[in-house]
């Protein structure tokens, strides 16, 4: 709590150094340069995070540190200013602001689709060819010092800030400037600091990209394209933005990541580069500290901890997911946790809604368990050195800027009060410096009548009491300056009221006042004593009842990740789909995550056993077509081949772990249908909790997922403008990318076969990751999974391929297959189709339940998929359905969410069956899997039991637990006085095929 | 092959009627009494009887018995279907069959008309028989639907329909049985396309919502008492509503939207009200069953609302609020041709703690009562309507759900569809068969 303070009169303004004189600027007064020559003595001077020196003296010249130390003998003509009591600390330094800076315009506001596509990018001039590529841009160029804004950035304690324009995916340059209000010139210290990137698209409408993954894919593009265009003299063509590119790679690389998901692609990129970005995270990074960690990154942290929910209502609460109550409850902790795991990392105000906040939240890290220095060092000496500014600002020693605050106490006292914050010598006053607590007991004079006064409260709002004999009674205060009003009514029963005017004399007032009668009269009031405090409450250690970590961080996530197990499952009837077929009162042991032994009597006394008996044993179900687990799905190039899924992993889609519950154990995560050539698909266990890198299926053979018909055509798009319109279009773009990408291995062969000698004299191609994929696909070491309905495209593509001499692995959905079932066999590719879906648009009225059996029957290799995360949790009854639908054999049923889709992802070595030597990703039933009636209680990966019924209904009372135990700590926070605000949690997309367009459900 | 054998008898044989045609060709009535023998016959009403006799005549049941009671079957042509499962047609509630095809070509949908106010807007007019979706859903159990317009804060007046034959007039089993309002939510969605993320917020316009609905159902309740009055079709349609002729459906699904919704339709003396949707009905269960609302779970082969949701709460769903003393009907939402599915909802209530034949009551007698035909449908019970169908097993599990034979209003009715005709033929081209 503040104390009451006393303003007392002190007017430096005089000493200041008027900085604002400049030597090239024109004159319209006399000439007045001063020294700007201070010494402020009789301080703790903390260096730097490191070093405080006591009774020590700082001597500032002309904007510049002279001195530093104990012991200084103040030179003549220096000012003195005795700060005994004081604390002098380098000013703050905040690398992640928009100060200055002119507003961004929001871009294009609610659903983006449904209009004519933009190709082309609208920026006027020699620029990128993507819009989102604003490398060319220069903070400096606009930078116009904002007096408001420093002020407040200045109250909290800062000195200078990095400002940067948050546009586009490469935001250009920052520039470093000073808080303080002389001319621009005098703030701008640095006019290209950093450079700067997002995982934003920003003000762009351009087409692509429009996903995380298509943000990755532009970026690694990008890379290449400054490679290739840099590498030339003359230039190829000019492009402003890749030149600007290439002179900012030395600059320090600042990525904005913003979620600890995003920290880590942020790197991988950067890896992929020998970029080491800084990386501006979200302030989540507490729950992935070793893959954070992992990283190297040095790290932005902002301190915007979330407010907490309203939990008043017990069925509106239902609305807060317990990951935002939780992350709510761990967000002060993240900092101390960043330090706990030796990660750098500097803070940053970004994210409040005024700098007013900053220090507050800080210190709230604090006792949260960052250590102060920690603390210091994240806003001084950490920034600067990232900055590479670390000879100017950050610390406060010779030669550096006079850039400094002079505060009460310790910095990060709760009490402590920040008096001047001096920028380039520039003085300003926050609160002044000879305040004195004016909370106290003084002997009241009204009169000549004698009395008690009491002064107590925050400074804000003083309380005054007012005794006189022993009627003692409210009084109300108001401090200005230095200057005090107070007013009482010395007879309860009435109305009229005493009224004092008064002055700071010694360490207590004098002054004039007026009777209720008119009379005027002199007060004085001298101090007597203290007034006891109040203790308060002893610092409580808030880290003690802290929650912990789930992995993932959501509802039915685990402290603990499942461990690997000998497991013995005894006596079930066992599925092998291999020549065994189905085996009653069977033994499986898994060991060292494979399948160890199949037969009866089995025993290994390290084994933990599950009774099998009446229970039904497969092989875990693989989901062909998915689209879980990915923070996007869809980008909307015609050719997107350069984006990867891989690239966007989302370990904390609950739809994983509800697909576990389905006995799903892997799938296939596929770009969506919006372009003939989609983006490059991701082959995931789902391995719940594990990191985005441990859950892919690792050595597993690459996938890209292209696409036919009414979705490429944009049908649902009236305005749509983009190439193709038509199936003829359609069949173009492939003859075109595979042509193309056939020139463009000789391009790059023949340049490979020159001589170093000849090498130089050539121009080396431009490497083109959309047409390297293609020609991963020639070249066999990519397999296509192809979107397709009705018999025409199924044929043509089959005939483009062979055209092109190689086969298309997989046609998904198919549903029109079943018309040319003998040539897909003939081609020899794979059919991944819907049970029973039909008449959802014009390219699916002639579906018919029956084509997975046709297909079957006809030798094609054929799967069922769910390209929903619902139907995904379904898969065995889905697979069920052709028994109805076509007669199937119980195990040729099974097979289809098994051994067969395993086959099409060449993975059939590792899983699909019960086989010795496969991984042991199994699932035990309640009955037969086939029947509505069976429900999946143990699914097993890895011989890990990542999925458990038994262990699904304790956790279903710990999220209730737990929930309520934040629910209660958030009511205390309300009470507290924290605001609320927020009502309900945010929802993630269920993505479909077709989730470009997320308002529409077709397939 | 012996995989197409079941299929040579019960889909191949009815061929010749349908080869060429766009559906199957619908037939005449009833001619002569019927009676189904030998069969397990699920009566809809929570009895099975294991040696059934189930006898029909004109369209209506004349008998439901058991064989050792040996009823009269002079007059009877007997066919006999031992080892096979029989039971009252499937009703689909809350449909868009017959008013939609395809459901993303703009002229193929009338099932939304324009307007926020529409209850004089009838299902029954659009109900195009011709509708090759309709027909699929027999093979699955479903011989009656409920034709629903949707949109809107009230879409219009559903018809319920058999789902045979040749014209709507055919079709009609009765006509303008339910008004269908969308109460008002108490938060919308706001999507935010950099995370692709959804958040809820309150709705500004509830309370203007609300105030709108208010206005329309004084004037409505008002208007039929009028001495002199102008006519005027909006609140003609929905006389029925206070008279008890017209159900009123109310669609929401969060708990604080069902308590206004039913008590506002309480308020202006609506007599007969369900509630559509529903997902968090559980929490105001007791609020339900003291108001005697049934329910209508639109999917309950979903994903469940929140992350936290127990992740089976969708399946739990039927049984909990069965167990609360609520009366619940399964219906289907979503893709309209995987309405189909309806029976295997059913069917996952059973893994969740149903008992099979609790379960089945909530595609057959639940909704009948629900939409007040159940003096004629809904159940196997003498003069009752002969809609029924007959299952090679167990029709609540796909892996045996084979309907063979299906009866509407006594019609044996012709199965195969465009689907089972393209089956044959490709099976043909391939010479699977």
């Amino acid at each position: 709590m503040k104390k009451t303070t006393l303003v007392v009169a002190l007017s430096l303004i005089f000493l200041t150094w008027n900085s604002k004189a400049q030597e090239t600027f024109p004159v319209n007064d006399v000439k007045d340069t001063r020294a700007g020559a201070h010494a402020f003595t009789n301080a703790t001077i903390v260096v730097d995070h490191q070093t405080t020196i006591q009774n020590a003296t700082l001597l500032v010249k002309s904007g510049k540190i002279e001195q530093v130390g104990a012991g200084i003998k103040v030179p003549a003509g220096y000012a003195e200013i005795d700060l005994k009591g004081k604390y002098i600390y380098p000013s703050l330094i905040d690398i992640y602001t928009s100060y200055g800076l002119p507003a961004v315009e929001s871009g294009r506001g609610g659903n983006p689709f449904g209009s004519a596509e933009q190709i082309e990018p609208k920026t006027k001039g020699a620029y990128n060819a993507n819009d989102a590529i604003r490398s060319h841009y220069q903070a400096s160029a606009e930078f116009n010092l904002n007096t408001k804004a420093a002020e407040e950035f200045r109250n909290a304690g800062f000195g200078s800030v990095l400002t940067f324009r948050a546009d586009g995916i490469a935001r250009g340059t920052s520039a470093f400037v000073s808080l303080g209000e002389n001319r621009d010139n005098k703030s701008l210290l640095k006019s290209q600091a950093a450079a700067h990137y997002s995982f934003n698209r920003g003000t762009s409408t351009q087409n692509y990209p429009r996903s995380m993954m298509g943000y990755i894919a532009l970026l690694r593009q990008t890379y290449l394209d400054a490679d290739w265009y840099g590498s030339q003299t003359p230039r190829p063509f000019s492009d402003q933005s890749l030149e600007a590119w290439i002179q900012t790679q030395k600059l320090p690389q600042i990525f904005e990541a913003n979620e600890w998901h995003n920290v880590l692609r942020a790197d991988k990129v950067g890896d992929e580069f020998g970029v080491q970005y800084i990386i501006k995270g979200g302030g989540d990074e507490y729950k992935r500290i070793d893959e954070i960690k992992a990283t190297n990154a040095p790290l932005i942290v902002p301190v915007n901890y979330p407010e907490p929910f309203e939990v008043e209502d017990p069925l509106d609460a239902m609305s807060v997911s317990l990951a935002d109550m939780k992350h709510w409850e761990l967000a002060p902790a993240n900092l101390a946790r960043l330090e706990k795991g030796g990660i750098t990392f500097s803070i940053t105000a970004n994210g409040l809604k005024s700098p007013n906040e900053f220090l507050a939240n800080v210190r709230k890290a604090i006792s949260y368990g960052l250590s102060e220095s920690a603390a210091l060092q994240a806003l001084t000496t950490t920034p600067a050195r990232l900055l590479k500014v670390d000879d100017q600002v950050g610390a406060l020693k010779k030669g550096m800027l006079a850039n400094f605050i002079i505060t009460s106490g310790k910095l990060f006292d709760e009490k402590t009060i920040l008096h001047q914050n001096w920028v380039q010598g520039q003085q300003f006053v926050i609160k002044a410096l000879d305040v004195q607590d004016a909370n106290a007991a003084y002997s009241l004079t009204v009169n000549g009548q004698a009395g008690k006064l009491e002064i107590s409260g925050d400074s804000g709002s003083p309380k005054g009491k007012v005794t006189f004999d022993t009627t003692s009674v409210d009084a109300s205060i108001r401090f200005a300056n230095d200057m005090i009003t107070l007013s009482y009514q010395p007879i309860k029963a009435k109305t009229d009221r005493v009224r004092l005017s008064g002055w700071k004399e010694g360490t207590g007032f004098r002054g004039k006042g007026q009777l209720p009668d008119g009379t005027w009269v002199t007060w004085t009031a001298v101090r007597s004593g203290d007034i006891p405090k109040k203790d308060d409450k002893p610092a409580t250690d808030l880290t003690v009842d802290l929650g912990k970590v789930l992995y993932p961080f959501v509802a039915h996530g685990s402290a603990a990740l499942p461990p690997q197990q000998t497991l013995l499952i005894k006596n079930a009837t066992v599925w092998t789909n291999e020549a065994d077929g189905v085996l009653e009162n069977t033994d499986v042991l898994l060991k060292d995550g494979k399948i160890l032994k199949i037969g009866k009597n089995l025993s290994d006394p390290s084994a933990k056993t599950i009774d099998g008996t009446g229970k039904h044993l497969t092989p875990g179900i693989i989901d062909e077509h998915s689209h879980i687990a990915a923070a996007s799905i869809n980008d909307v190039a015609s050719n997107s081949g350069m984006v990867r899924i891989g690239d966007n992993i989302d370990t904390e889609d609950i739809n994983i772990y509800r697909a576990l519950a389905g006995g799903v154990t892997a799938v296939q995560v596929l770009h969506g249908s919006a372009n003939p050539i989609g983006g490059q698909s991701a082959l995931i266990k789902l391995r719940w909790g594990e990191s985005p890198e441990k859950m892919k299926i690792a050595g597993a053979d690459q996938f890209i997922k292209f696409a036919l018909g009414e979705n490429v055509k944009r049908t649902s798009n009236a305005s749509s403008v983009r190439y193709p319109q038509t199936r003829m279009g359609v069949e173009q773009i492939y003859v075109d990318a595979f042509t193309n990408a056939r020139e463009y291995e000789k391009k790059w062969n023949f340049y490979n076969d020159l001589s170093a000698e000849q090498k130089k004299l050539a121009i080396r191609p431009r490497r083109d990751l959309a047409t390297e994929t293609m020609l991963e696909i020639l070249n066999k070491k990519r397999y296509i999974t192809c979107h397709s309905y009705v018999q025409s495209e199924i044929n043509m593509l089959m005939n483009v391929a062979e055209q092109f001499n190689f086969r298309v692995n997989t046609f998904t959905h198919i549903l029109e297959g079943y018309k040319v079932a003998d040539k897909m066999k003939a081609h020899g590719v794979a059919a991944s189709t819907f049970s029973d879906w039909w008449n959802y648009k014009w390219e699916v009225r002639y579906a018919i339940p029956y084509n997975a059996a046709i297909m079957h029957r006809e030798g094609v290799v054929t799967s069922i998929n769910s390209d929903d995360a619902e139907m995904g949790r379904r898969l065995n009854q889905e697979a069920a359905k052709t028994i109805k639908y076509g007669g199937l054999s119980e195990e040729d049923a099974l097979k289809m969410i098994t051994l067969n889709p395993a086959k099409m992802l060449h993975l059939e070595n590792q899983m699909g069956s019960i086989k010795v030597g496969k991984s042991a990703d199994v699932v035990l039933w309640s009955v037969n899997p086939l029947s509505i009636y069976a429900k999946a209680e143990k699914t097993i990966i890895d011989g890990k039991i990542y999925f458990d019924i038994e262990t699904d209904k304790l956790l279903n009372k710990e999220i209730e637990l737990e929930r309520m135990r934040i629910i209660q700590k958030m009511k205390n926070a309300k009470k507290g006085g924290s605001t609320t605000q927020r009502t309900a949690s945010s929802i993630r997309h269920q993505f479909h095929c077709e989730d470009v367009l997320f308002n529409e459900s077709e397939y | 092959m012996k995989f197409l054998i079941r299929y040579t008898f019960v889909v191949l044989g009815l061929f010749t009627t349908t080869l060429h045609a766009q559906v199957p060709v619908p037939v005449k009535p009833q001619s002569k009494p019927i009676a189904l023998t030998g069969a397990t016959a699920h009566l809809g009403n929570g009895r099975v009887i294991n040696n059934a006799v189930l006898g029909f005549d004109k369209g209506k049941l004349t008998i439901v018995a058991e064989a050792s009671s040996n009823p009269d079957l002079a007059g009877y042509e007997v066919i006999n279907v031992s080892g096979k499962h029989v039971y009252p047609g499937f009703i689909l509630p809350d449909s868009p069959l017959g008013l939609v095809e395809v459901s993303s070509i703009r002229a193929m949908n009338d099932v939304t008309e324009r307007g926020e106010l529409n209850p004089n807007v009838r299902a029954q007019a659009a109900y195009n028989t011709d509708s090759e979706m309709i027909t699929t859903m027999r093979l699955s159990g479903i011989l009656l639907a409920q034709a629903t317009p949707t949109g809107g804060r009230i879409s219009g007046t559903s018809s319920f329909m058999e789902l045979e034959g040749w014209d709507w007039e055919d079709a009609t089993h009765t006509a303008d049985i339910a008004v269908h309002l969308y109460w008002p939510a108490l938060m919308t969605s706001q999507f935010d396309f950099t995370t692709f993320t959804s958040t809820e917020v309150p709705n500004k316009e509830y309370d203007k919502e609300v105030s709108a609905l208010t206005q329309f159902f004084t004037e409505a309740s008002a208007y039929g008492k009028l001495a002199a009055r102008e006519t005027n079709l909006k609140m003609e349609a929905m006389q029925g509503l206070f008279d008890g002729k017209k159900v009123l459906m109310v669609y929401c699904n969060k708990p604080k939207e069902i308590v206004s919704a039913i008590n506002f339709a309480r308020k202006y003396g609506v007599k007969k009200i369900a509630l559509v949707g529903g997902t968090g009905s559980y929490h105001v269960a007791e609020f339900l069953k003291e108001n005697a609302i049934p329910v209508i779970l639109q999917q309950t082969h979903s994903l469940p609302d929140r992350p936290d949701d127990d992740i089976d709460l969708p399946y739990k769903l039927p049984y909990l609020l069965t167990q609360a003393g609520i009366s619940v009907t399964l219906s289907h939402d979503g893709m309209p041709a995987r309405a189909r599915n309806l029976a295997f909802y059913a069917g996952t209530a059973v893994a969740y703690g149903m008992d099979r034949e609790e379960a089945l009551k909530m595609i057959c007698a639940n909704p009948a009562k629900a939409m007040g035909v159940d003096n004629r449908v809904g159940t196997l019970e003498v003069g009752k309507d002969a809609t029924l169908f007959v299952s090679e097993g167990d029709v609540l599990d796909m892996k045996t759900c084979i309907v063979s034979q299906a009866f509407i209003a006594g019609k044996l009715v012709n199965l195969p569809t465009k689907q089972e005709e393209l089956y044959e033929r490709y099976s043909r081209k391939y010479g699977h068969k």
